[in-house]
């Protein structure tokens, strides 16, 4: 049984993703295993060095950079996203894989689940 | 005609009534799979989906009241109706315990919902043959 919880929600507007980050932090805590992928607009939790003092909310880069410490099993980012939303290696987090074919990840998981 | 499968299904609702379809979509699936044979074992209720569980929902007298329509299947079906705590409190929806415990003026939690933490989903995903969401769309 293995788990791949799908962001397509940006990081901030919406709570969406906030709440599917805590379905994969509560699969970890029971040692299921579970996996991030990071698409369309979600692949904006991956910038580095997020500034939200201006809209008065937390920043979610300290949430997702302890998601290996949680137990997460890996971080992926889809390519044709990243390459949209102007994400490279260089001002994205450390640790993310790049999936150049996200259908192909989502058959090797057995449950999916979007963040809404 | 093959036999089918029997399923035990676990369905999570995301979308809220009167802002989406998704608790109306997800009473006619829940119904029709029962009357099919096929069991649930738990309906979730997570994010802004938690709103359907709210006792003090009061839409015009000409429209469907989904929390009553839902409270009152779970009640005849058995099914245990799970709201995720940490949504909830969000978005204040609380039963008498919560109330007492952020010491808030009232409790609106409908029975027979109950408030639980994300460990249940958790299970649904351990024990479960199928989990279906439903989700506000758009």
């Amino acid at each position: 049984m293995s788990t791949l919880i799908v962001i397509d929600q940006p990081p901030y507007g919406t709570w969406a993703g906030r709440e599917a980050l805590d379905m994969a932090f509560s699969l970890a805590a029971f040692d299921q295993s579970v996996s991030l992928l990071f698409t369309g607009a979600g692949v904006n939790w991956l910038r580095k060095s997020q500034k939200t003092d201006g809209i008065e909310q937390k920043s979610i880069e300290k949430n997702l950079s302890a998601a290996p410490i949680f137990g997460v099993k890996a971080m992926f980012a889809e390519a044709s996203a990243c390459a949209r939303y102007g994400l490279t290696i260089e001002n994205m987090l450390a640790g993310v894989a790049i999936a150049e074919n996200s259908s192909n990840l989502l058959h090797q998981y057995s449950h999916t689940a979007f963040s809404g | 005609m093959a036999a089918i499968q029997l399923q035990n299904y676990t369905l999570v609702i995301t979308g809220a009534p009167y802002s989406s379809q998704a608790p109306q979509t997800a009473l006619a699936f829940a119904r029709a799979t029962l009357a099919k044979g096929h069991r649930v074992d738990r309906i979730f209720l997570y994010g802004d989906g938690v709103h359907l569980a709210s006792a003090l929902s009061s839409p015009p007298s000409d429209e469907t009241h989904w929390p009553g329509e839902w409270a009152g299947f779970l009640k005849e079906s058995g099914i245990p109706g799970v709201v995720c705590i940490a949504s909830a409190l969000r978005r204040g929806l609380v039963d008498d315990a919560e109330q007492k415990r952020h010491e808030l003026v009232a409790s609106n939690l409908l029975e027979p919902f109950i408030i639980a933490g994300l460990g249940e989903w958790v299970e649904s995903t351990m024990t479960s043959s199928r989990i279906i969401y439903f989700h506000a769309g758009g």
